[in-house]
């Protein structure tokens, strides 16, 4: 499969400006006309169409005929960064309430409409985005089309629903958080490596928040993000392109823009020294977080320190895997991932120790590998091996409609160019050993890292949920 | 995230076999080329066309599982699958994961009851070298004693580490509840001590009876076609042993009388971790579909009953569903939810009432129309892809299921009655012989889980026991 990605200008007279100039001979809305934007190319083989409504909504379809299927996805520009202390959690929150009643649709009618139909429905919300999903047989896509637009500005919020969904929420998080492990030591991570910028909160929100949300709160967030201008609708699948702008000019045309809040940045001050945590679980064995501030994921560096991680952590044959688990036999998982983020992240680390074995000679032995990395460069054969790796994970990504929409959202709401995804890949193939030094270098250093060491044993009492004090880390 | 679960889980098991009828249109526009052959040792191997991306799908799937482990010895298929990937004579278990890596391919064991499953992907211009691997490790393990010391290590601490999630320890003790002794009741990876028990002759004995060509299915989908599969099992799968296939002599489980609760005690829970359920059905009997029908009515969906109810209405638990499994034998019908501590026996409860209610009034005229829409319409996701489209027919293969069987799916899922799908229910189903089992922190509720209606017996385990 070639790589080479490129957007290319629309000549007028292209097909899909002949289109677009044919359906908007009906409309007179301005919000309802549409723009063909530009041709994307995928790889050797993808071709993705981006246009615009009048009204800002981005639309980005790609044909995809291997199956009879499509997957809907509406990416909006909204996460757990546009919250505020005392407010976290609002957005993913919210995410559950579009799943509720509209001026059109009963509470679960949407639900049940996209299941009759054979559909899959789900959504997630994360520090940079929202996004929606349906995965439906190809001949569903009016269906979807209504639903989605009607949702996206006409949901009603009441204070029944409100208050039952904020008790999911809530369970939500007790499952994935309060009883889980590495949930709780994940959350703590963010909270003592973050002190200023919103990545400090966790995305499901702390407890108390959950608990405190009115319907005012989710009526103003609803107003404020929830608009096309603050959306894009990536539509791939076995679908007719006419019929598919033509619903989206329908549905979406009458909605109105909003007025955009600017987003003010926050800059997170460096961090010039470890910071260290003790946390005591009800788990057998002693655990081992390490989150390291690393690059956003738009900046090569984050491609090299992916190719790096492969290195360290990737499959069984890896150094640290085998050093940790396969050969030196302390742990019983070891495994490494790097946050996704607009803003720079973590490079997260976990390690399970096994009985007998202790997080602090896991420290010792992971801070080895990483010096030997960053002071010996990489071999061709084991770079070979990660690039192998990640090409076949990138495959893995593009197998499914659902899975092909995923990573063109994705990479539209977090970098503004779909075409970067065959990018990445180029990128990958392209890292030296010496790159691989200079960012473990930089990044693995112990003054940017936070140390958590979990021992087994009852909890220090805590409420349910809270946020932990910032004192909790020694520096 | 909206919900926990998603359709392909909630399919998984949804295996079915009724009357016969025309293909569905889903599955005749999605389907491409594929083959079937055997070869001269037994081998069955089955391919699977699509050439979209640059890569292929396998799957190695022995027809041995858990549920053929010998008395005492829980784990041992497991235990002999992930020995098969410490390497051959020629071959160190670090040069094999060296190999695997380097040629952009992923490899996972798979242990069920009934069967082993090697599985992965390889990116397509590395796929002879990884076949020749693949064929090199099924049919040349080495078995060397000290990695047999190290992969009782290894697992042993899986075990320990297993204790870390409440969903897992709940579903294990579910089914040691549900099948009591019957060889469906035992963990798949077994205890410490009989992990701890096997020795590197026992892993030989059961390498040499069950990894035999006539016991294996093996599956290529996506970048390859029949001539290229028919010479890479030519050139890499030769060697394996032959001889005839071992008799699977597991008997049907047994129902068990009572509503017996386990509770698995661990500290500081916010949550509590509960799954309600009995026998269900196999795959193969007359109104396996039905059941599969009012099951997905009753839990299998966002909206179905079970979720309106716990979830929509009251709030009590991010997930709640029903689940119907499938093997060769009657697997596990069972309810899941998770609600906070305070909310766990007012939702057993209502688990309980609505349970009652269903094998009484059972599923409703509006029901049954819209799961048989749902499963009929979704249909689609089930052969989206070469390796989906693979899955069902080793699915075939291993449960001895008519050939056409999913060409005829939908019309068969549209062909349910609400009679049938009510006495589907009826049949298998009885809301008085339930296994009931909780992760929880156990002073908090057993007093009032003793008091639920019905309940027999009451047991308390640390989730730290073996």
């Amino acid at each position: 499969m070639a790589t080479s990605s490129c957007a290319t200008t629309p000549p007028m007279s292209s097909a899909q400006a002949q289109l677009v100039d044919k359906l908007n001979r009906s409309v007179r809305s301005r919000t309802a006309r549409l723009q063909f934007v530009e041709e994307i190319a995928l790889g050797g083989r993808m071709r993705l169409d981006r246009y615009r409504l009048g009204n800002g909504l981005g639309v980005l379809i790609l044909v995809d005929r291997s199956a009879p299927v499509l997957s809907y996805q509406t990416w909006f520009k909204v996460g757990s960064r546009n919250e505020h202390e005392g407010k976290t959690g609002l957005a993913h929150l919210f995410e559950h309430l579009m799943f509720n009643e509209t001026k059109h649709l009963h509470a679960g009618e949407f639900d049940r409409l996209l299941e009759s139909a054979g559909g899959e429905t789900n959504a997630a919300t994360w520090v940079d985005w929202t996004m929606y999903y349906e995965n439906l047989p190809a001949s569903e896509l009016p269906l979807v089309v209504r639903l989605e637009a009607d949702r996206m500005v006409n949901l009603v919020l009441r204070d029944p629903q409100v208050t039952s969904e904020k008790e999911v929420v809530a369970n939500e998080r007790r499952y994935r958080v309060d009883d889980d492990v590495e949930g709780a030591v994940n959350e703590r991570l963010y909270a003592t490596a973050f002190r200023a910028h919103p990545y400090h909160w966790p995305t499901i929100g702390w407890m108390r928040d959950i608990q405190g949300f009115t319907t005012t709160d989710c009526r103003a967030f609803y107003r404020t993000y929830y608009a096309p201008n603050n959306a894009t609708v990536v539509l791939v699948g076995d679908v007719d392109v006419e019929q598919a702008l033509r619903l989206v000019q329908t549905h979406y045309g009458r909605l109105r823009p909003a007025r955009l809040p600017r987003e003010r940045p926050t800059t997170e001050p460096a961090q010039r020294a470890e910071r260290r945590l003790e946390m005591r679980q009800p788990t057998p064995t002693e655990k081992l977080q390490l989150g390291f501030r690393a690059p956003p994921f738009g900046d090569y560096d984050h491609a090299v320190l992916t190719v790096a991680n492969e290195i360290l952590f990737g499959g069984r044959s890896s150094r640290l895997y085998r050093k940790l688990v396969s050969e030196g036999e302390i742990a019983a998982d070891a495994r490494a991932s790097l946050a996704p983020f607009r803003d720079p992240g973590l490079y997260e680390v976990w390690v399970s120790l096994r009985e007998g074995h202790t997080a602090r000679q896991a420290l010792t032995i992971v801070t080895q590998e990483f010096e030997r990395l960053a002071s010996r460069a990489v071999g061709s054969a084991e770079l070979d091996k990660a690039k192998n790796r990640l090409e076949l994970s990138f495959l893995q990504g593009l197998e499914t409609a659902g899975g092909k929409a995923e990573q063109i959202g994705f990479y539209e709401t977090v970098l503004g160019d779909p075409a970067r995804i065959f990018g990445r890949l180029a990128e990958y193939r392209r890292v030296t050993p010496a790159e691989i030094q200079r960012v473990v270098r930089r990044v693995l250093d112990v003054r940017r890292r936070t140390t958590i060491v979990v021992l087994p044993g009852a909890g220090a009492p805590r409420p349910e949920g809270e946020e932990p004090h910032e004192e909790a880390a020694a520096e | 995230m909206k919900r926990a679960l998603t359709k392909a889980a909630i399919m998984a098991s949804m295996i079915t076999a009724s009357a016969p009828s025309a293909p569905s249109v889903a599955a005749a526009q999605i389907r491409g080329t594929r083959a079937r052959f055997g070869t001269e040792s037994g081998l069955l191997v089955l391919v699977e066309e699509s050439h979209d991306l640059p890569l292929v799908d396998f799957q190695i799937t022995l027809r041995t599982g858990s549920a053929h482990d010998p008395a005492d010895r829980d784990g041992l298929s497991r235990f002999v699958a992930r020995m098969i990937r410490m390497g051959t004579r020629n071959m160190s278990a670090p040069e094999v994961e060296e190999q695997i890596d380097s040629l952009g391919a992923q490899l996972s064991i798979e242990t069920s009851p009934s069967y082993t499953r090697f599985a992965g992907s390889v990116i397509k211009r590395n796929l002879d070298p990884f076949m020749r691997l693949m064929g090199q490790l099924m049919a040349r393990p080495a078995f060397r004693a000290a990695d047999v010391a190290q992969v009782q290590r290894e697992t042993i601490a899986d075990i320990i580490d297993m204790r870390d999630n409440d969903r897992g320890l709940a579903a294990k003790h579910f089914r040691e509840v549900l099948f009591g002794s019957h060889p469906y009741g035992r963990t798949v990876i077994g205890l410490q001590a009989t992990v701890r028990a096997v020795t590197r002759d026992e892993v030989v004995r059961h390498y040499e009876t069950h990894y035999v060509a006539s016991n294996i299915v093996l599956g290529l989908a996506g970048d390859v076609n029949e001539a290229e599969a028919r010479a890479l099992v030519s050139r890499h799968f030769g060697a394996l042993r032959t001889g005839a296939a071992p008799p699977d002599r597991v008997e049907p489980p047994a129902e068990r009388p009572g509503r017996r609760v386990r509770i698995v005690d661990k500290p500081d829970r916010t949550q509590t971790q509960i799954f309600i359920g009995a026998l269900g059905s196999r795959p193969l009997d007359p109104d396996h579909i039905a059941l599969g029908v009012a099951n997905t009515a009753f839990g299998g969906t966002f909206t179905a009953r079970l979720m309106k109810e716990v979830r929509s209405e009251r709030g009590w638990s991010y997930g709640a569903y029903s689940r119907l499994g499938a093997d060769r034998q009657r697997e596990a019908w069972y309810m899941w939810t998770f609600p906070a501590a305070r909310d766990a026996v007012p939702c057993m409860r209502l688990e309980l009432e609505l349970l009652e209610r269903l094998l009484t009034d059972g599923i409703t005229e509006d029901e049954l129309r819209f799961a048989e829409s749902y499963l009929a319409n979704s249909f689609a996701f089930d052969i989206d892809t070469a390796g989906e489209r693979l899955e069902q027919r080793i699915e075939i293969e291993l449960l001895g299921l008519p050939r056409d069987y999913y060409d005829r799916y939908v019309a068969n899922v549209r062909a349910v009655t609400r009679d049938q799908a009510n006495e589907a229910l009826r049949h298998h189903l009885n809301a008085q012989n339930l296994a009931i089992v909780l992760v929880a922190t156990a002073r908090d509720l057993r007093p009032e889980v003793a008091r639920l209606p019905h309940v027999t017996t009451v047991e308390v385990l640390p989730f730290d026991r073996d």
